[in-house]
């Protein structure tokens, strides 16, 4: 049989029908999503990025403890020692640098903060792999001449996007939240648990956790979109790097230099869309619109009208972009 | 009925890509011929219910075409011309995904990627990535994820682009094996006429827009009585010399001591063994011919040159 690489002799196995049945279109969004990120998921380089968001991730859950064992030898030097005698400055300053580790919204909405930053980062190079590649490699006729939609194929990539963001925010901070919640079930059951315990701010329980699952939904629903547009429009890996770091870093920069450097109406921070995700996170966790840095800043309504704004355009975008694949040469 | 057009057109912007076709097609393998701009690829995406028609109603396997896209394409396993690969995947998993997007369950679909693929002798390379594939198992490929399915209907858009004869025999064998004995309609859009010749017995001729003939091969190609074919064993340089200056036409070579020739009209077959004998050849074989479907179609073409649209 030498040579049976290149000849062709179809004759190994006799051809055997199939019967079945067919699944719905929508059935085929899952398979685009899953093939999507394994692809991504061998890439060594999105696991050294992972890796860095849970080291960010081990900083907040082991800091907790660290938190509360501030707590405790702060009580016990208190017994100790009363007023006369102060040796427990030191763990006051410790408590209170971990603070922000208490389970409170200020726990969750640095957690979002920082690890956003990693998102962004790991999106920017994920985008030409998860989506770039089917318009540079023309897998997208392989797609769209199945029985499918393009809207099945863009939801699919969304969807996988969307597990990506989950994966590295969302999934981290429900286990930040349940940390909290087995430690004292009271966090869970009450949504008075901090302003009762004067410990902390802002709502705990329930609240919080729909808080958490609302701040991540909009991470993910949002930056998903963006990056499907994005890399179908860019495609390559370096140019779609420079335009998704001028989104989220020159933007920002330039909407801090018009705000607080030139004093420039706060509505010019509109321009930042990770501003504008912060911002409406932060109103999900509950935060009073006055509280929220950095001031000045535009409303809620107005970050959010941005946001559908672009997510609008780039859906707009999805839609002729896709349609204008010759499918059939 | 496989397929059934009336007074389909397409435009877009100005442009004319179909005018009025009508197509009446019983299922069978039906070869698409046009030169490049003639409408073949606005056909076959009306036929797969990617484009809907400017006008005219039609039907593909009972299925409207104006309204049942996603039915359509079901019922069809298309190959694509192009490579069309989804990088870093294994060939079982491109095909297993092919059947997913058709619809399929994972499982169903993975055990019939198994099987389609070892049943076009890629069995070995299943699990190679398909950018270690060459471009024969490229195309083979191409045809496993059109018929992971079992679709009753194959839509194939240059098969045998790129390969090398023997895989390119190898595919023909195969498609007329698909049609023979499993029943499937195919619809072969391809510029090699060889390729129809093989594998079709009816084909439709589309040039600038418009059908120009459609109906079995056999029937359209005209019987003529001016063509032959000679076999001929020896030198036949001097025999091949006289005959041209006798006006006799050598239309075909094929290097193997067979010739297609075209005779005057007062040409008699005694006039062959006459001059064989004179040169010192034998003629091992002589055999009145017909048009053959190259002929057909560039007749058919001549026939019709510059149509211009409405």
């Amino acid at each position: 049989m030498a040579g049976l690489d290149e000849s062709f002799m179809p004759t190994l196995l006799h051809y055997r029908s199939w019967q079945g049945a067919f699944h719905s279109s929508w059935w085929t969004v899952w398979p685009i999503a899953r093939v999507a990120l394994g692809t991504l998921l061998r890439r060594r380089l999105f696991w050294t990025l992972y890796a860095f968001g849970l080291l960010l991730f081990f900083m907040f859950f082991f800091g907790a403890y660290l938190l509360a064992w501030a707590e405790s030898q702060l009580s016990v030097t208190q017994q100790q020692f009363g007023k006369m005698a102060d040796p427990g400055r030191m763990i006051r300053g410790i408590r209170g640098a971990l603070r922000i580790l208490n389970g409170s919204q200020d726990t969750f909405q640095y957690f979002f903060a920082y690890q956003g930053g990693i998102v962004i980062v790991t999106l920017s190079l994920a985008g030409s792999v998860l989506i770039g590649n089917d318009f540079t490699f023309k897998s997208l006729v392989f797609y769209l001449a199945k029985p499918i939609g393009r809207w099945h194929y863009i939801l699919g990539k969304c969807i996988a996007v969307a597990i990506v963001v989950q994966m590295m925010t969302t999934l981290p901070a429900l286990v930040l939240y349940g940390q909290h919640a087995f430690d004292d079930w009271d966090y869970f059951w009450r949504v008075d648990y901090f302003s009762a315990s004067d410990t902390g701010k802002g709502p705990a329980g329930i609240v919080l956790l729909l808080a958490i699952l609302g701040y991540g939904t909009l991470l993910s629903v949002f930056l998903s979109i963006l990056l499907v547009a994005a890399a179908s429009w860019m495609r390559r890996t370096m140019p779609l790097i420079m335009v998704w770091m001028s989104m989220f870093f020159f933007l920002r920069i330039l909407a801090n230099i018009l705000v607080d450097g030139l004093k420039y109406d706060g509505r010019w921070r509109l321009i930042d869309l990770w501003n504008n995700l912060t911002l409406l996170g932060q109103g999900c966790l509950g935060y009073p619109w006055e509280d929220i840095n950095p001031k000045p800043h535009p409303e809620f309504w107005e970050a959010g009208l941005v946001l559908l704004g672009v997510t609008a355009v780039c859906l707009i975008y999805l839609n002729f972009r896709t349609r204008s694949v010759e499918i059939v040469r | 009925m496989f397929i059934e057009l009336h007074n389909i057109s397409r435009s877009f912007g100005g442009n004319q890509a179909l005018i009025d076709v009508n197509l009446h097609l019983e299922m069978g393998r039906v070869g698409l011929l046009g030169p490049n701009g003639a409408g073949k690829s606005t056909l076959i995406k009306i036929l797969l219910g990617i484009l809907a028609p400017s006008s005219g109603t039609g039907r593909v396997l009972d299925h409207d075409l104006a309204s049942a896209g996603i039915a359509l394409r079901r019922a069809i396993g298309y190959m694509p011309e192009g490579d069309a690969l989804v990088p870093g995947m294994q060939g079982a998993e491109y095909v297993a995904l092919a059947g997913e997007l058709y619809g399929m369950a994972r499982k169903q679909a993975l055990r019939r990627a198994h099987e389609v693929l070892t049943y076009l002798d890629l069995g070995d390379a299943r699990y190679r990535k398909l950018e270690e594939y060459s471009t024969g198992m490229k195309q083979r490929l191409k045809l496993a994820q059109a018929l992971v399915h079992d679709p009753p209907v194959l839509l194939l858009d240059e098969p045998t682009s790129g390969m090398d004869p023997a895989g390119r025999e190898g595919m023909l064998d195969l498609l007329v094996r698909l049609g023979k004995e499993h029943k499937k309609a195919i619809l072969l859009s391809t510029h090699l006429l060889g390729d129809i010749d093989k594998v079709c017995d009816a084909v439709i001729i589309l040039h600038q827009g418009r059908i120009l003939c459609q109906g079995p091969v056999r029937e359209l190609c005209q019987r003529r009585h001016d063509r032959y074919r000679l076999q001929i064993q020896g030198d036949p340089t001097g025999l091949l010399e006289e005959l041209r200056l006798e006006d006799v036409r050598i239309l075909r070579d094929n290097g193997r001591g067979e010739y297609r020739v075209q005779v005057p009209a007062d040409w008699t077959t005694q006039a062959f063994f006459k001059l064989a004998q004179v040169h010192n050849v034998v003629l091992r074989g002589l055999q009145a011919d017909d048009e053959d479907l190259e002929e057909l179609f560039h007749r058919v073409i001549g026939e019709n040159p510059n149509q211009a649209p409405p």
